[in-house]
């Protein structure tokens, strides 16, 4: 009977992350993947039936793993600023810590296998931040808009300013690394348009 | 740590086009044997996979060459 290595699994999920952010899921193979993560194309068709399980799965812990590390330390009760703040913390520290990881979110959650993967893995987050919204909006701590404006307001800042860091510098090519003091204003200003 | 799976057999063929996957469905859909299967027709190898507890390499490969495909076990 065939065995699987979880080792070499880990492995042959990191190649992939990689490969899908540098080739694309077009330019992105099975057999490359075989080669590049040293197992042989057998062992990378135990672990997934083709190309597409793969991405899908791949897809899917990707944001199982960011959706629980966006709720840690959170919780739908808290008052609206701290929780929008352990939002803002949550995000920063994965996109700074996970670029790979984010890059290929990006390019998945732009692809045709979004609905497959949004589907799987954040059911439970929706729930979660509606009813943190819900509940800030009955508290009188949050503005009622639609979801899309709030969304652009509370988090278009905090994106920009890591993507800002990320590429290691601003709109203008100067150099630029976020900070706590930049990113405390930013969140100000951020509350101060999306309060009462 | 190693996990124990279901047993899972994958050939390289020449199965290249649906109208050629068409060729072979029947055959493997109505397989009592056969759990599940798939081919990668996006892979250079046409990657053939075969989930079934009891069939050897060699039946599968029989089975195949039956249509008229090329198919060898991948290592």
């Amino acid at each position: 009977m065939r065995t699987r290595d979880t080792n070499k699994e880990e492995i042959v999920k990191q190649k992939a992350i990689e490969m899908l952010v540098k080739l694309g899921i077009e330019g992105f193979g099975m057999n490359r993947l075989a080669k590049e993560s040293g197992v042989s194309v057998a062992t990378l068709y135990i672990y997934y039936a083709d190309k597409e399980d793969l991405i899908k799965k791949i897809g899917i812990e990707i944001g199982q793993t960011f959706f629980n590390e966006m709720i840690q330390h959170f919780s739908p009760t808290m008052p609206f600023k701290e929780g929008l703040r352990k939002q803002w913390e949550n995000r920063a520290r994965f996109t700074i810590e996970n670029p790979l990881s984010v890059a290929c979110w990006e390019l998945l959650s732009h692809s045709s296998y979004r609905e497959s993967i949004l589907e799987k893995s954040i059911i439970d987050f929706k729930t979660v931040m509606s009813t943190f919204l819900n509940n800030a909006i009955e508290k009188k701590e949050l503005v009622c808009m639609p979801k899309e404006v709030f969304w652009s307001i509370a988090y278009g800042p905090l994106y920009t300013l890591l993507r800002f860091h990320n590429e290691g510098k601003n709109m203008a090519g100067t150099p630029f690394k976020l900070t706590k003091e930049a990113t405390d204003e930013a969140f100000e200003l951020v509350i101060k348009a999306l309060t009462p | 740590m190693k996990n124990h799976l279901e047993n899972i057999l994958v050939f390289a063929t020449n199965i290249k086009t649906e109208n050629d996957k068409q060729k072979i469905t029947n055959t493997l859909n109505k397989h009592s044997e056969i759990k599940q299967w798939n081919v990668d027709q996006e892979d250079i190898d046409c990657v053939l996979r075969i989930v079934t507890n009891t069939l050897s390499e060699e039946h599968i490969i029989h089975l195949i060459k039956q249509h008229d495909f090329d198919c060898a076990a991948l290592d």
